[in-house]
């Protein structure tokens, strides 16, 4: 292996698990914790995930650690649906009309997109080898599309009611629309007969987009939100707006 | 392979929204002189004129099927346009509400609140609205729904924000 590319794997895997602390300590300091708990466990679990991995890549085979990569995938998704979740309860909290219409539409495109990535792995089966490696990025791939287009769901439809946003919940959601997004092109990247060297080059490319979400994470918790200076602003804005609106006739 | 391709520029365009919606979130910010010349800009009793149904049964009444049909079709595009300006200007009202919302006085986040709630609804309706008076311009033989509720909401908006007014100046008069 080039000295270079084991330099920037090794970065790319150890750097974001070496930051998420950060951020559960962060979120622990802001007392965020208790208004996204599901997240907070995620960025624990995905720590301790890494030590797992990370002894398993070490001192144990790697038939270890591929159990122990799927093992931790598996509940790393199953709390990223709980995190989206989470979102949509912090997005629509208190809209109770949008709330029950969101709630139905997002139960729609659940089905949608599942039923989309169902035809996706029916059409590739046939085309794919037939190991346990491949199946992963198959699911991945199914996983990737339903949580990429729930989260583009949330973003379009907060912006067309122009849903104010926690400037956490907002980060959060655009780090894994991020990841989401590499991840959906990665795993289809992965089911195609690749050259080993490709193959070398596109594992970069999740760890990579991972690295940016947690930096994109970090960003928004260590960026005041901005209550002070933008609502005193807007205030004194409105202020002048409902004076002018008291002048137009209605 | 073809699917592979499909997949990722997906996954590309997906990436490139995610980047433009973050972006343009920090210039989302309420844009005052323009909402300002959109209210001003609307003869609200025009409007109800446009949108009543009383008056649209006079019309049905008293004018040939085919004049009727030509005339209710350029009224609803009409209406259409007016929808358009209140949905817009809804969406300023949630902004501003929104922004108020972060207030470190109780009064005027309980305030914002209440206006980003409203003009949702009213947004909610525009919306609603635009598709009914898009169904009434292709088929006007119909007989839509009355838009009262949308022109009731945008009277409680507005309504927010003119009490907004005056129990500001009542605060400030006796300060």
């Amino acid at each position: 292996m080039v000295q270079w590319y084991k330099f920037v794997l090794y970065y790319l895997w150890i750097a974001p698990h070496a930051l998420l602390p950060v951020v559960s300590v962060l979120m622990l300091m802001r007392r965020l914790h208790k208004s996204f708990p599901v997240f907070f466990l995620y960025t624990l679990y995905e720590t301790l995930g890494f030590l797992l991995r990370f002894a398993a890549y070490g001192f144990a085979s790697g038939r270890l650690y591929r159990y122990a990569f799927i093992v931790t995938l598996a509940g790393s998704t199953a709390l990223r649906f709980g995190i989206i979740q989470e979102i949509f309860n912090h997005v629509f909290h208190g809209y109770s009309r949008l709330e029950t219409l969101a709630t139905a539409s997002m139960r729609w495109l659940t089905g949608l997109l599942l039923v989309a990535a169902i035809l996706s792995v029916v059409y590739s089966s046939g085309s794919i080898s037939d190991n346990l490696m491949a199946g992963v990025a198959l699911l991945s791939r199914s996983v990737a599309i339903i949580q990429a287009g729930l989260l583009l769901f949330l973003f379009l439809v907060s912006r067309i009611f122009g849903l104010p946003w926690h400037s956490c919940a907002f980060g959060i959601a655009f780090g894994f629309g991020v990841f989401a997004s590499t991840e959906l092109a990665v795993s289809a990247l992965h089911l195609t007969d690749l050259t080993e060297h490709s193959k070398d080059l596109l594992d970069l490319l999740p760890t990579g987009s991972y690295h940016v979400s947690v930096l994109v994470w970090l960003g928004y918790l260590l960026a005041a939100e901005k209550p002070l200076g933008a609502a005193t602003h807007s205030v004194s804005e409105m202020d002048q707006w409902s004076g002018e609106l008291e002048r137009t006739p209605q | 392979m073809s699917s592979t391709i499909v997949f990722v520029l997906i996954a590309f365009v997906l990436l490139v929204l995610f980047a433009y919606l973050a972006t343009r979130r920090t210039r989302d910010l309420p844009d005052l002189d323009r909402t300002v010349t959109a209210i001003r800009s609307l003869d609200m009793e025009a409007f109800r004129n446009l949108v009543d149904p009383e008056e649209e049964e006079f019309l049905r009444a008293s004018l040939p099927a085919q004049a009727f049909r030509r005339i209710k079709r350029e009224r609803a595009r009409t209406a259409l346009i007016y929808v358009k300006e209140l949905s817009s200007a809804s969406l300023q009202f949630a902004r501003f509400g929104g922004a108020a919302q972060r207030s470190p006085d109780p009064a005027v986040a309980a305030w914002g609140k209440q206006i980003a709630n409203s003009a949702i609804y009213l947004r909610l309706r525009a919306l609603d609205a635009s598709a009914q008076l898009i169904l009434s311009a292709t088929f006007p033989g119909l007989r839509p729904r009355p838009l009262r509720s949308l022109l009731e909401h945008y009277d409680r908006a507005t309504g927010l924000v003119l009490n907004h007014n005056a129990l500001r100046r009542t605060h400030s008069q006796a300060s």
